[in-house]
């Protein structure tokens, strides 16, 4: 499904995931490839699929079918504690604070995994925080900070368990155009270090300038995986968000401008 | 807690023991002894569940088993020829065994169901003490009177208050080095947000099995001590339910979840029981256990942090969200 | 035919206790499910309609006739502890509902103590003492009765939550608060009135235990500690559960009693508690 030539076997590899909910199919069949040190977009329109693709990816949920490998092994269905521990970082839709707890607390919290001594982990955490610049808040009370911080705090409590796969979801929603541009900013970054990306987005065009990769979910299957650019044209991905085919699309727009004039 | 923090904790308890050890040497009444020796007791056996039902955030009814697993193991070894010493370590062991094959199974539940299946299991316990003849059965086991710090026991009261003193000191410093150790930030963590802190590596049942587990062994450090101080143990004074009850209580009219809570919860629960008892004459009339549950009932309204607790919340608030370090203790 | 008699004996005998527990159980969980608090003073309340049947007896009503005056007395006292005591304790955070009914637990005790003596107290000539034949098997009047009662009262109190308006709103409350308020339902009355509600179930437990028990302070812990393991036993908040949870309680103990010890009679009653919180968190009939 891929279109780049992997020499290696993708970092996160999905296959044939599906997820039942009594009568209800959320996922029929969705394949996804996450190659090392790239950021994969995925993305769908509503109701496609793509929280509960994600949950069952990042271990909230146990798919009823398929499966998910990181680095070659199953971690479909295993309990999420030690997902992470096996190097996959992942933020909230909605945003899990640790209320009572300060930055430069919360941050230790997830540098302890692999730095088992507080000290250390308190010097990891303070590098953490000046890479996503929180820095300046570190005193801060988790539920003193506005949800865009709260959201860079998410990814800065991630990034400090060193994960090799970090998975964000919807990490955009909620931010204004400016706090988008600095997320992208800090993504770009994050992507430097060597560390592979997988967001779920609901807005295609965030995607468009960082994502490597995009793979588009409509009704439970994946329908398209390739580059961003070639995403904006596959008559498959427009028939998903705007409901008819390309053409149909074009004649209706054609016709409501003769209208107007 | 900050380094700022450790000192002035620090302080504070050297102060205390300073007292306790001066009070130990100068005081020659038995009662007044007595007052502070149980007083010095119930603050290690409080904090010993702050660990778990405070820190950890599972409310434990059964506490009272690990403090007989020690006292227990006290009168074992003592009626067997064994130097009470030798208790401390294998009852420790024994309260840390329980507490994981007690834990294992039941760390996972939620909230009540936990609280339950912690009445559940300290009740099987009691009914196997009962019922075995090794242990005692109903009548438990007088101590045999020796003298020396080889056999634990003295004539006077006041080595046994400075014993209380030392195990009470020990216990303080390390509930500080818990709030600023791994465990403790993880179980903070646990309390604040469960999603969360599994997102971080954070294993539940993982880490709370440990935190029980040392609660157990301090617990039954504390039953050691009780048992060469009474010289008589049996299943109502250590292992009942009301036990486990009272344990709990001292934790919460103090504050779970805080470091000195327990200490403050002791304190009213001794000057009340004992203090009261005194004045108005024979516990068995009620009056005293009047007092006590309207106090924990007017905590439990209005100030549910517990004495300490409310403390640390006004002084939090006052400080602000910008200072350092606000905290004195980790208090949810 | 001994053994089956003697079987049979004790399943009526497991069926008839564990119909009392079902009505002490089920006021139990009715405020814990439409409140979430675990009123741990339960037991307490138990004792307190116990002396008041004794009080009652003692000026010539026997408890039969002083059943509904004592379940009318512990639902105005029910009301009145949520107003003034439960109300608040709502407001602060989970824990202060478990250590606020504790803290009542303690001093209701207490009272007893101070007002009543830790003496054991019966009914004076209490009623019902003969025994009844129902083909092999025989039971004490008092325990027929006192099963019968609480079927009865169970029952009632089942209709009243499924088909009166009152029941609905209580339902509609421990469902979902939020959506209830929403929809016009007075929070607070339903909570007070569930209380009380629930104070009353086990205040008719209480007048019907004294056909055949004895009052003293403490009387309450031991029914509210099983009455705490059947509600979770079944589910925090299932009336249903209760229900079952009490049945089968109730007949573990009977046989636990007669098969292993008196002593131990409860032993089979908390291992199946483990054993099935174990398998399903949240009880049998539990919402999770």
């Amino acid at each position: 499904m891929t279109e780049r030539t992997t020499h290696a076997e993708p970092l996160l590899q999905v296959r044939g995931l599906a997820k039942r909910f009594g009568s209800l199919l959320a996922l029929d069949s969705v394949d996804l490839d996450v190659a090392e040190g790239s950021l994969t977009g995925l993305i769908g329109p509503n109701g496609a699929g793509k929280s509960t693709a994600f949950g069952c990816i990042a271990g909230a949920m146990r798919p009823t079918g398929g499966t998910v490998r990181f680095r070659g092994r199953e971690i479909a269905g295993m309990a999420y504690h030690r997902v992470a521990a096996l190097g996959v970082g992942r933020t909230y839709q909605i945003v899990q604070t640790f209320a009572d707890m300060t930055v430069l607390e919360a941050v230790t919290t997830g540098a302890l995994l692999r730095h088992p001594h507080v000290r250390d982990a308190v010097a990891h955490a303070e590098d953490v925080l000046a890479f996503v610049g929180l820095a300046d808040k570190r005193y801060r009370l988790g539920r003193g900070l506005t949800i865009a911080d709260k959201k860079r705090l998410e990814v800065a409590r991630a990034l400090a368990t060193d994960p090799t796969l970090l998975l964000l979801d919807e990490v955009m929603a909620g931010l204004t155009p400016a706090e988008c541009r600095d997320a992208v900013e800090l993504l770009r970054r994050v992507l430097a270090r060597g560390i592979t990306v997988l967001m779920v987005e609901h807005v295609m065009e965030v995607l468009m300038p960082i994502a490597q990769h995009l793979v588009v979910i409509a009704a439970g299957k994946t329908i398209f995986s390739g580059t961003a650019q070639d995403a904006v044209r596959d008559p498959r991905v427009v028939e998903a968000y705007l409901g008819a085919p390309l053409e149909h699309q074009e004649i209706a727009v054609r016709r409501a401008g003769d209208g107007a004039s | 807690m900050s380094g700022a923090g450790v000192r002035t904790n620090g302080l504070a308890l050297a102060a205390i023991v300073a007292v306790g050890v001066v009070a130990s040497f100068a005081v020659h009444d038995a009662v007044t002894l007595d007052l502070a020796f149980t007083l010095l007791l119930y603050a290690v056996l409080g904090q010993s569940w702050n660990w778990i039902s405070g820190y950890a955030g599972n409310i434990s009814f059964g506490h009272a088993i690990f403090f007989g697993c020690g006292a227990y193991a006290a009168a074992l070894c003592v009626t067997n020829g064994v130097s009470p010493w030798i208790a401390i370590p294998a009852g420790a062991l024994a309260a840390a065994a329980l507490a994981v094959i007690a834990g294992f199974p039941t760390l996972g539940l939620r909230g009540h169901y936990f609280s339950i299946a912690t009445i559940a299991v300290a009740a099987l316990v009691e009914t196997f003490v009962r019922t075995a003849p090794w242990l005692g059965k109903a009548n438990g086991f007088e101590l045999p009177i020796r003298s020396g710090w080889a056999a634990m026991q003295f004539p006077s009261k006041g080595p046994y208050v400075l014993l209380a003193l030392a195990l009470f000191a020990a216990v303080q410093l390390a509930t500080i080095a818990l709030e600023r150790s791994r465990l403790g930030y993880y179980l903070r963590a646990l309390r604040a947000n469960h999603a969360a802190a599994a997102s971080v590596g954070i294993g539940e049942r993982r880490t709370k099995l440990i935190a029980f587990a040392w609660s157990a062994v301090i617990a039954s450090v504390a039953g050691v001590l009780y048992a060469q101080y009474t010289l008589f143990i049996d299943p109502p004074s250590t292992i009942a339910l009301a036990v486990s009850i009272d344990i709990a209580l001292i934790g919460v009219v103090g504050g779970i979840g805080t470091l000195w809570g327990p200490a403050v919860g002791a304190l009213v629960y001794v000057v009340l029981a004992k203090g009261v008892a005194l004045r108005i004459g024979g516990a068995g009339k009620g009056y005293d256990l009047v007092i006590y549950g309207a106090i924990i009932c007017v905590i439990a309204a209005l100030r549910p942090h517990g004495i300490v607790g409310s403390i640390v919340d006004v002084l939090r608030r006052r400080r602000g969200a910008a200072a350092p370090d606000a905290t004195i203790a980790c208090a949810p | 035919m001994e053994a089956l008699s003697t079987f049979l004996a004790l399943l009526a005998g497991g069926v008839l206790t564990g119909l009392v527990f079902a009505l002490v159980a089920v006021g139990l969980t009715l405020i814990y499910g439409v409140m979430d608090v675990v009123n741990f003073a339960h037991g307490e309340f138990l004792m307190l309609a116990m002396y008041a049947t004794l009080g009652l007896a003692l000026l010539g009503v026997g408890p039969l006739l002083g059943l509904p005056l004592v379940a009318l007395a512990l639902l105005l006292f029910g009301i009145v502890v949520y107003r003034v005591f439960v109300r608040r304790l709502l407001a602060g955070p989970p824990e202060a509902t478990v250590f606020g009914t504790f803290g009542l637990l303690v001093l209701l005790q207490g009272a007893a103590q101070a007002l009543f003596t830790s003496d054991y107290q019966s009914v004076p000539n209490p009623p019902l003492q003969g025994t009844m034949h129902l083909g092999p098997i025989a039971l004490s009047e008092a325990t027929l009765v006192e099963g019968a009662g609480a079927l009865v009262l169970t029952a009632v109190l089942f209709a009243f939550v499924e088909y009166t308006e009152t029941g609905r709103a209580m339902r509609a409350v421990a469902e979902d608060r939020i959506a209830a308020t929403l929809m016009g339902i007075d929070v607070q009355r339903v909570n007070a009135l569930a209380f009380g509600i629930g104070a009353a179930c086990v205040g008719a437990a209480g007048a019907l235990l004294m056909l055949s028990y004895p009052v003293f302070p403490t009387v309450g812990a031991g029914f509210a500690l099983t009455a705490f393991v059947v509600v979770a036993l079944g589910g925090f908040g299932s009336i249903h559960g209760a229900l079952l949870g009490a049945l089968l309680v109730g007949l573990l103990e009977v046989f636990g009693g007669f098969y292993l010890s008196p002593e131990l009679k409860l032993v089979p009653v908390y291992v199946a508690y483990l054993a099935v919180v174990l398998l399903r968190p949240q009880g049998l009939l539990g919402r999770r």
